[in-house]
């Protein structure tokens, strides 16, 4: 074989493992799914066994009661959590954004719970939550407060809160390396204008930063419809379906039930959400950004 | 010196008797042999582990434990059966598993094995074992399907099965001039007037938890309040007044229950109480010499122990685990002797010793067992009105459990209407059944 | 004066900060060392007499000798360790060299433009490991399969033992290929912004002295985007370490991960707090100990994925 050869073909090899690995895990199962979504399928069938029945399984979801319920409760969950962390993280990169010592020691810390498995956080919150042996409950007995129910009452708050102190550290340390990246001069310039703190972080830091924002709320919004193990660990889904997110409805549809093919048109529908979602937000961030900028062009006729 | 000699010479005697007798020793053949078993985590098979150790000395034979938690068993067990071969020699099945795994053909039919000389123990004595847990656990194929019937044929062996018992505080109970509760109506009222009396503590502990655990509840309480899911033609009655006071029964005892009683399983209430938090406890057996361990719980002594209260009849849940051997095992001689052996007269006292639940008659009368576990004579006596029918084990019941047990739960924490929610799962269940082909026949 | 206030009241956020991050953890490390009736009665604080027996009871397979407390050991901690430390880091090994040579031919040789690369990968960064359940579990069950009459079949059934057609389900290579694919995009995305940072000057004197382009990659390249690869590494290893749902469908008995094993843990009939915060502890442990080591590349990674992204 020749050397030039070898230079020709390399490209192709140095592609070649992650190509064939994506197709055979990622592309063909997605394709899998969507084929096996038609079909009437029990675990212990092959596809080619099971019986197709066209678009039943996506109509019997489209009535199900229990999958809109899920579906409310996935859409409330990721929205809870995002804007909070977001305004959390945001909040608290924009008060800490100013040189300390230690500031490398507290990242550590902070980035310590997304390190540890959901499975350990939802452990560690179970206990929290107990209703007799658990911290909160001690805690708001010792004060003489009633007690809590947390994982009954308040199954979905409870929930939002262990979320929270996982992710938020996330977007703490991302708007941070944004704001710290910011251009000084733009800053100072607003300062010797004599801009208050709030003014500076509203008309200059917080635009400044939208481009990463956007792009973290992103990726935790993705993330969001991601969660599964801690809300397992903590509720199960219960009580009622107060808890039950779509991707721990998949799961229990196709392990509990048995219903392959419902759980295969189930998680259709949350890919296209997903898709709907992502398509959504770039769409928006065009537009604003298209704005910004007639915006700014009629600003600059104008003077 | 000369010790070791004759020991070395024993020993050699010894070998040879057995080399001799080798035939006779129905174990022989197997030894050395390893019976991958499926167990749940559960007290009984607790017990079992600890008497698993003495059939390897006596037999030779190995057993490999996989233990699961039992629902998660028995996705596994889905997954195991359905292949062309299976990894387990010998599983443990929860009741309402029987209707699948029978009905899809993947279970062995226990009647060739007890028709083998080499393998049937002749003094096993099945007339000893508990009659109605035989015909609904290890029984399928007679009336309705499920029940007992001349067309059932034995397809497990009840290990680990339960019944339904009141576990109650005497102390509280005297302190405060209340009787032990007989009928449901004393039940519900106990069940109330506890938290006002004792500050702090819940009336009765029960499970709630979304899905299984509430449905399981539910099912508790409507045998003995006289309903029913199904009437004789399939169809859902489960909406009729005595399920509609079920469902009340239940509300009541879990708005007058522990703390957080909405989301407990079976073994947040058993802690609840035997951690003082619950005056009263109605459950499976299984849960109560729990009670009795000073180790894990605070109120030793002070527990009393009734039959299930009756509603407009007696009627205590039966449920529990059976072992089978599935089709597709590879050593399936070798798990029939484990299984004749645990549930033999011998097996079945060493596990009810360990704090196991007995399957045998001769086991509740054992005179050791009664001084160990007192209250052994009142469960001997609550199987009198074991209710095979209390809940049906169809193929379908998994779909349906789910349903009770989600709308349940809704009923428990969001105040849903009690009649419409269940006006609701008797429509979804009648669509499920006609699918089925229930309604093929009418 | 007034930002002596002001500093004061800063430090009191960043210490309720930490202390709020921090102290689930630290709750479940001294849980870890309590007896269930310590736990359970409620003494709380410090005031407690701790004891190692629940992680004797976790990693009694494991040990050389036998815990008093115990009767029998159910819990196979030890077994699962093993399990999940072969398959995050067979995973994370396979993800990075895979993924570096991948991200170098995008960035070298101009396959596609970095905005289709970014935006497919944030397209399957969107697919939640749930929707890859039901089609995960019916292909690595039913369809990646070696008939156990065939060739390699036969031969891996006689070699390893164990029954029925060689599936991919149920070993480690069916868990670690999910997690390679998962974790490909990720880390190709990532390594792309540390290779076009390499000068190309050096690839070519490198070729220039007659090496071949495997070797300049994995002679020349790799070593210059160290840093690039440990953030990467941590973020695989971490998913790979912490996952549950595709691995409980694809394990079998043996095969089981630590994941896997708390959350059977928690089963209905005996909630034991100590042992099992003694095996979530146990868990987090290797992340703990990345997050201590490492923690500036694991902010470079985080940050890459976004802020350069």
């Amino acid at each position: 074989m020749s050397i030039a050869r070898v230079n020709r073909l390399s490209p192709y090899m140095f592609m070649a493992p992650a190509v064939v690995i994506m197709a055979i895990a990622l592309i063909y199962p997605l394709g899998y799914m969507i084929w096996g979504s038609f079909r009437d399928w029990a675990p212990s069938q092959t596809i080619g066994e099971a019986e197709f029945v066209g678009l039943k399984n996506y109509i019997t979801l489209w009535n199900d009661p229990n999958f809109h319920e899920s579906l409310t409760v996935t859409l409330k969950f990721a929205f809870f959590v995002v804007s909070i962390e977001m305004v959390i993280g945001v909040g608290l990169a924009l008060l800490l954004d100013r040189d300390i010592r230690g500031m490398s020691m507290l990242r550590t810390m902070l980035i310590l719970p997304m390190m540890i498995a959901p499975v350990v956080v939802g452990l560690m919150w179970r206990y929290m939550y107990h209703p007799t042996v658990g911290t909160f409950n001690r805690t708001l007995d010792s004060l003489g407060l009633p007690r809590v129910d947390w994982l009954g009452d308040h199954a979905l708050m409870s929930v939002i809160i262990a979320d929270i102190w996982q992710w938020t550290p996330f977007i703490f340390i991302l708007s941070l390396a944004a704001l710290q990246s910011l251009p000084r001069s733009a800053l100072e310039a607003a300062r010797i204008d004599g801009a208050t703190a709030w003014q500076q972080i509203i008309y200059i830091k917080l635009p400044l930063m939208m481009p990463v924002l956007i792009v973290t709320c992103l990726l935790r919004l993705i993330d969001a419809f991601k969660v599964l193990e801690v809300i397992l660990v903590l509720t199960e889904g219960g009580p009622g379906l107060s808890t039950e997110i779509l991707a721990l409805r998949i799961s229990r549809t196709a392990t509990e039930f048995r219903e392959l093919g419902v759980a295969a048109a189930m998680s259709n529908y949350l890919l296209l959400l997903l898709m709907l979602l992502t398509v959504g937000m770039f769409a928006f961030t065009r537009w604003q950004e298209a704005r910004a900028a007639r915006i700014r062009a009629l600003a600059e006729e104008d003077s | 010196m000369l010790k070791s000699l004759r020991d070395i010479s024993v020993a050699g005697v010894a070998a040879t008797l057995l080399a001799g007798t080798a035939l006779a020793n129905p174990y022989a053949e197997y030894e050395g042999t390893t019976v991958i078993v499926n167990f749940p985590a559960h007290p009984h098979y607790d017990a079992v582990m600890r008497v698993l150790p003495e059939f390897t000395k006596e037999t030779g034979i190995e057993v490999e434990v996989d233990q699961l938690p039992y629902l998660k068993m028995r996705e596994r067990q889905t997954l195991e059966l359905a292949q062309e071969e299976g990894e387990y020699d010998l599983i443990s099945y929860v009741v309402f598993s029987k209707a699948d795994y029978v009905f899809a053909d993947q279970l062995e039919n226990l009647a060739k094995f007890f028709m083998n000389p080499k393998l049937a123990d002749p003094s096993y004595d099945a007339d000893d074992l508990i009659d109605g847990y035989v015909q609904n656990i290890g029984v399928a194929g007679g009336t309705k399907g499920y029940l007992p019937g001349p067309t059932g044929s034995l397809f497990g062996i009840p290990f680990g099965s339960e019944t339904s018992v009141l576990a109650y505080r005497k102390d509280i109970f005297e302190k405060h001039g209340i009787a032990e509760p007989e009928t449901y109506a004393q039940l519900l009222d106990a069940a109330c007037k506890i938290p006002e009396l004792e500050p702090g503590m819940g009336g009765m502990a029960s499970r709630a938890a979304s899905g299984h655990q509430a449905s399981h509840a539910f099912l508790l309480h409507l045998a003995p309040l006289g309903g029913r899911v199904f009437d004789d033609k399939w169809n859902p009655i489960i909406n009729n007044a005595a399920g509609v006071e079920a469902a009340n029964a239940l509300k009541t005892i879990v708005d007058c229950g522990p703390e957080g009683a909405m989301s407990f399983g079976p073994s947040e209430a058993a802690n609840a109480f035997a951690n003082g938090d619950a005056a009263m406890f109605m459950d499976s057996i299984a849960f109560m010499p729990g009670f009795e361990n000073p180790d894990r719980s605070k109120v030793v002594g002070k527990v009393g122990y009734a039959m299930h209260p009756e509603g407009v009849r007696r009627g205590s849940q039966t449920g529990g685990f059976g072992i089978a051997i599935p089709k597709n095992a590879e050593n399936k001689e070798a798990a029939f002797l484990l299984m004749q052996w645990l549930t033999s007269k011998k097996g079945d006292l060493m596990v009810a010793m360990e704090g196991g639940n007995p399957s045998r008659f001769s086991t509740y009368q054992d005179a050791g067992l009664n001084e160990k576990y007192p209250f052994s004579a009142t469960f001997g006596e609550a199987l009198k009105y074991a209710d095979p029918d209390w809940r049906p084990i169809i193929p379908v019941w998994g779909k349906i459990n789910a349903d009770i047990g989600t709308t349940m739960s809704k009923v428990l924490t969001e105040d849903l209407d009690i009649q419409q929610a269940l006006d609701g799962v008797a429509e979804r269940t009648r669509a499920v059944m006609d699918e089925a082909g229930y309604y093929t026949w009418q | 004066m007034q930002t002596q206030r002001g500093n004061a009241a800063f430090y009191a956020v960043i210490c309720v900060m930490v202390f709020m991050s921090i102290g689930p953890v630290l709750l479940m490390l001294v849980n870890s060392f309590k007896l269930d009736v310590d736990i359970i009665s409620g003494t709380s604080g410090l005031l407690f007499l701790p004891t190692i027996q629940n992680y004797e009871t976790a990693l009694c397979d494991v040990l050389w000798y036998e815990p008093e407390h115990l009767d029998f050991c159910s819990l196979k901690f030890g077994g699962a360790f093993v399990n999940s430390i072969i398959i995050a880091l067979v995973s994370t090994i396979l993800t990075l060299v895979i993924g570096s040579m991948a991200a170098y031919a995008l960035v070298r040789f101009r396959f596609m433009g970095r905005d289709t690369v970014s935006i497919s990968t944030l397209m399957v960064r969107m697919v939640p490991p749930a929707v890859l359940l039901v089609p995960v579990f019916g292909l690595w069950n039913n369809e990646f399969c070696l008939d156990r009459d065939g060739l390699i079949g036969g031969l891996i059934r006689d070699t390893f033992g164990g029954r029925g057609d060689v599936c991919l389900a149920g070993t480690h290579s069916g868990i670690i290929l999910i997690y390679v694919a998962m974790n490909l995009p990720f880390v190709i995305w990532i390594l792309q912004s540390f290779i076009v940072q390499v000068p190309r000057s050096l690839e070519e004197a490198a070729r220039v002295d007659g090496a071949g382009p495997f070797q300049v990659f994995f002679l020349v390249v790799l070593p210059l985007i160290k840093p690039g690869l440990a953030a990467a590494a941590i973020f695989t290893f971490r998913i790979a370490w912490n996952e549950y749902l595709l691995a409980s469908a694809l394990s079998d008995r043996n095969t089981k991960t630590v994941p896997i094993l708390i959350v059977n843990n928690m089963s209905e009939f005996n909630v034991e707090w100590g042992v099992i915060m003694a095996t979530g502890m146990l868990l987090a442990i290797p992340p703990i100990i990345f997050t201590l080591l490492a923690s500036r590349q694991i902010i470079t990674g985080m940050t890459a994925g976004a802020v350069k992204g």
